[in-house]
């Protein structure tokens, strides 16, 4: 039935008469592209704040480590959960959350997808994650979804902590993109770009933050990371 | 969705007077055009960014066969399913199924303009289906069983004691405020419960990218992914015209869009979708379906002239710039798409016939063309639509004029023709017109321009024309053709 | 340089022919003698817009047969030149040589102010005015012609005059030919927010290049603010011209 319904779609199309394709007008560099490593980390820092993330450095894993801590204790966080990617893993969370009484789930603490929803929806009060890009145009966090990184806990809990390399820092979007499609059959099957937290002014244009999303996002940038 | 179009008239004058909505468009306008002017600011060059924006809608459309087969082919490698329908009934019929199949007793929706179109939901809970528009604008309005009022806030005109009351009775909440926050913070934990538990997400398409394949969804709530990550089964569904060449033309599209939207560089979530999950992660869909829906489109897609309406991004721009949307809103529009985008789509999904007023009600002052990132001239669809109705066109459903305003026309066409004619006109229109002229004007006149006489005044027809005035002179002339 | 040739909007001819004298005065202020095609009657927009394209066409060759050997023509009304260069083509696609020639034409026709600045160069007149004047910017004018500048530069070459902002100066006033007849209700809240824009303004008179305006902001200025003003640039500009010829 798709299939008929398909040969007839596009029998029509091209029966269609054709037209001349117009030709792309040149347009200048994008102005991002221009700046240079510490302008990337200073304008991606300013997007943040600018978006309404909170925004944190940090020199390496220890100092990163303490500003969790720092954070943790000002939002008097218990439980948390921590994606299992390659810069969330270099900062044992888990003997963290020992030291500091913080229950710290990963994902496979949920074996199935019922008993992860659970954790993410209803237990814990921040998702912390790393990210795979930054891009600096405009604040932007790129996460590449896979089972190392699940989408939800960068978006159920009602909080999301973000460690960014600074060396992940790109300037514009394409520089994610033609990386991650450069081969289709590599290609991520999910991404997503978060700028800032969730937002609606749907109700007589009050400003709302978090309305499904997280309500704040907090940013550590590290210096030095050991992926 | 029930078709309204042709309330126009009535729904435009009560909307005029409603203060709610004359209030909440000032404000939107104003407050996003400020934004949307300072981002559109970030490129080098705006009106360069802005051509190849048209420049990419363009191919796009030209190329429509050959994108759409070739993001099918991607989008299948990926592991997406992908189904086509003709109409919204296969569409519908098609969405069922799959949700039967699977024992699917809760939806959750993304917003998407296009199963308003089909009338989706409607389907879905006739058949036992419980569904929930997510976003909090469609939420609402779901709640109320009313049209959108505007594109980017579905809901921004209706008062918050309104929202409460319903939010009471429908038990979204158990204590009654008049807070906004706190009326959102009421509708996220409850559809929070909906995104715990839901069985089949339904989202749109905001982009096809034909390159690779993927699915591109924008939003700033957080519901779109919400409902891509919890269960295990995603159907989005997209029109024809969503594909685009390859994905550096999708991220220059994706920043037109959002500047011209909301004001934004960007919005809060952009997610891509290239196929289901890869089977070990624990959340995101196992299967993804992709619905290609045409309900139409590949029909005018035969005439060049209105083939550049599927251009269009859904932006909502066309609404910013229009002096009639910023006073009227959507409502009066009658149907899922309004403003100039609706005013140049409706007429051709609904037949000429039917929106009669949607492709009248304009005052040609182009802001819409001049703003438009995807290249359509709506004014110029606006006149060929007219033209249609006039030739009384069976394909677009066109309906013949009254004969007094084609006799008027013929005689009108037939007296420019000839100066001598002209003159004869004016002699025999003046005294008529002038008959009740005070201080040189005219204050009223009855029949089908005594609208323009409740609060404006016209001047009385010059007793001599400037054509008398320069015969009087005896202006020097040359290069005359033949006189009759 | 060859003398332009008037070509005259049905809207003045009938209703406001001191615009089309206006125009006369300020041309010739610039040592022109412009021509008038005494043939000339109305370029077909009203039936254009209504949808009777075949019919239009007789229109449309006439004034290209009236028009069609000038230099330059120049007009007092945006809305009107935007038909003789837009629309014509798009009327005529079928007829080859009819189209030849109105796509010919499309490049020599001007409105006024385009006219005065852009292919004479000129922006002072030697004209004086002493007030604040606003400048509404038509429709059809800023966005169909991209006319913007060159009526200001005439106004601000005024000694004396002073051009003052204007909210909302770039807003439709409403007027749209048969939109003002056909939706008045919506057209008359377009206007009168014009209108209360200029008052705000604290101009002393509102000056636009579009007739259409005129007659829509002017008629609702008449009946509900009658000490207020509205004039053509042209006729702004003839009344500040202290030794206008005629």
């Amino acid at each position: 039935m798709s299939k008929k319904a398909k040969d007839e779609i596009l029998d029509k199309l091209k029966a269609a008469p054709q037209t001349d394709v117009p030709p792309r007008p040149t347009v200048p560099p994008l102005n991002e592209l221009a700046w240079n490593r510490e302008e990337r980390i200073e304008k991606l820092a300013e997007n943040l704040t600018l978006l309404g993330c909170a925004v944190h450095r940090a020199r390496d894993a220890e100092e990163t480590v303490n500003k969790m801590t720092e954070i943790a204790r000002a939002e008097g966080l218990t439980k948390i959960i921590a994606s299992e990617d390659d810069v969330v893993a270099t900062l044992n969370l888990a003997e963290w959350g020992k030291s500091n009484n913080i229950e710290v789930f990963t994902p496979r603490d949920g074996h199935d997808r019922e008993a992860f929803k659970r954790i993410v929806f209803e237990e814990v009060q921040a998702g912390v994650t790393g990210v795979d890009f930054a891009v600096a145009e405009s604040g932007t966090l790129c996460l590449i979804h896979d089972e190392r990184q699940p989408r939800l806990v960068s978006l159920a809990p009602i909080r999301h902590i973000a460690i960014v390399p600074v060396e992940r820092i790109h300037p514009i979007y394409e520089s994610v993109t033609d990386t991650l499609f450069e081969n289709r059959e590599k290609a991520p099957s999910h991404i997503t770009f978060i700028s800032g937290p969730s937002m609606t002014a749907d109700i007589q244009g009050s400003l709302f933050k978090g309305m499904h999303g997280p309500k704040t996002v907090t940013v550590i940038l590290v210096e030095q990371t050991a992926t | 969705m029930k078709v309204k179009s042709e309330q126009f008239r009535e729904v435009a004058i009560e909307e005029l007077k409603t203060r709610h909505t004359r209030s909440h468009l000032d404000v939107i306008g104003l407050f996003i055009s400020e934004m949307r002017r300072a981002s559109m600011g970030t490129f080098p060059d705006p009106s360069a960014a802005l051509e190849l924006g048209r420049a990419i809608r363009a191919e796009s459309i030209e190329r429509l066969p050959e994108l759409l087969e070739e993001f099918e082919r991607n989008a299948t490698a990926n592991g997406a399913v992908v189904h086509w329908a003709r109409d919204a009934d296969e569409a519908n019929a098609l969405i069922l199924r799959i949700a039967q199949e699977r024992n699917v007793r809760l939806v959750t929706k993304g917003k998407s303009m296009v199963t308003e179109e089909t009338g989706l939901n409607d389907v879905l809970i006739e058949n036992g289906l419980e569904v929930f528009e997510t976003d909090l604008g469609e939420f609402i309005i779901q709640l109320l069983g009313r049209p959108p009022f505007h594109i980017q806030g579905p809901a921004l005109n209706i008062p918050v004691q309104e929202i409460c009351d319903l939010f009471m009775e429908k038990g979204i909440m158990n204590e009654p405020t008049l807070d906004p926050v706190e009326l959102g913070h009421a509708a996220r934990v409850f559809l929070r419960n909906k995104f715990h538990h839901v069985d089949m997400a339904i989202t749109g398409v905001n982009f096809a990218v034909a390159q690779t394949g993927t699915i591109i969804n924008v939003e700033n709530e957080g519901n779109i992914r919400l409902t891509k990550s919890s269960p295990r089964t995603q159907v989005s569904v997209m029109t024809l015209e969503k594909v685009v060449p390859t994905m550096q033309d999708a991220m220059h599209m994706l920043r037109l869009l959002c500047r011209n939207c909301t004001g934004q560089k960007i919005a809060s979530y952009v997610s891509m979708d290239s196929g289901p999950n890869k089977g070990r992660e624990v959340d995101g869909p196992r299967e993804l379906f992709i619905v290609i829906l045409d309900n139409g489109r590949s029909s005018f897609y035969r005439d060049p002239e209105v083939r550049e309406i599927l251009r269009c991004i859904r932006c909502g721009v066309c609404m910013l710039e229009c002096p009639v949307y910023g006073k009227i809103g959507g409502y009066p529009y009658g149907w899922a798409y309004s403003g100039p985008m609706g005013q140049v789509l409706n007429p051709l999904m609904l037949g000429l016939e039917r929106t009669q007023d949607l492709y009248r009600a304009c005052t040609f002052c182009g802001g819409c063309k001049t703003a438009c990132p995807a290249g359509i001239d709506h004014p110029q669809k606006f006149l060929y639509y007219r033209a249609k109705d006039v030739e009384g066109d069976p394909r677009y459903k066109g309906k013949r004029r009254p004969w007094t305003e084609s006799s008027f026309m013929g005689i009108f066409t037939w007296v420019t023709k000839r100066r001598w004619r002209w003159n004869l006109g004016i002699k025999a229109a003046r005294p008529f017109l002038n008959r009740h002229v005070e201080q040189g004007f005219i204050r009223g006149m009855k029949g089908p321009v005594e609208g323009w006489f409740k609060s404006r005044d016209f001047p009385a027809m010059a007793e001599k024309t400037f054509h008398d005035r320069m015969q009087e002179r005896g202006s020097r002339e040359s290069g005359e053709p033949s006189r009759s | 340089m060859d003398n332009p040739s008037l070509f005259i909007p049905c809207m003045v001819d009938l209703f406001l022919p001191e615009i089309g004298e206006a125009c006369l005065r300020v041309l010739r202020r610039l040592d022109l003698d412009p021509i008038y095609h005494p043939e000339q009657t109305c370029c077909g927009q009203p039936a254009i817009h209504a949808g009777y394209v075949k019919k239009a066409k007789d229109s449309a060759k006439h004034f290209i047969d009236v028009f069609g050997e000038d230099d330059a023509v120049v007009c007092p009304a945006g809305s009107c030149v935007c038909t003789v260069k837009d629309r014509y083509p798009d009327l005529l696609q079928d007829e080859p040589t009819w189209l030849r020639r109105a796509e010919d034409l499309a490049p020599r026709v001007y409105e006024l102010s385009q006219y005065i600045v852009d292919v004479m160069g000129v922006e002072d007149l030697g004209a004086s005015y002493e007030g604040r004047v606003a400048y509404h910017e038509s429709c059809r004018v800023l966005r169909g012609l991209g006319v913007s500048e060159q009526p200001k530069k005439l106004i601000k070459a005024v000694s004396g005059a002073e051009l003052v902002p204007m909210q909302g100066a770039e807003v439709c006033c409403g007027f749209g030919g048969e939109f003002s007849t056909n939706y008045p209700e919506i057209s008359e809240v377009l206007v009168s927010e014009k209108a209360a824009n200029y008052i705000a303004s604290g101009a002393d008179v509102l000056v636009a290049c579009d007739p259409g305006c005129l007659l829509n902001i002017g008629g609702y200025l008449n009946r509900n603010h009658p000490e207020k003003r509205i004039m053509h640039v042209a006729s702004f500009l003839a009344e500040a011209i202290q030794d206008g010829r005629t």
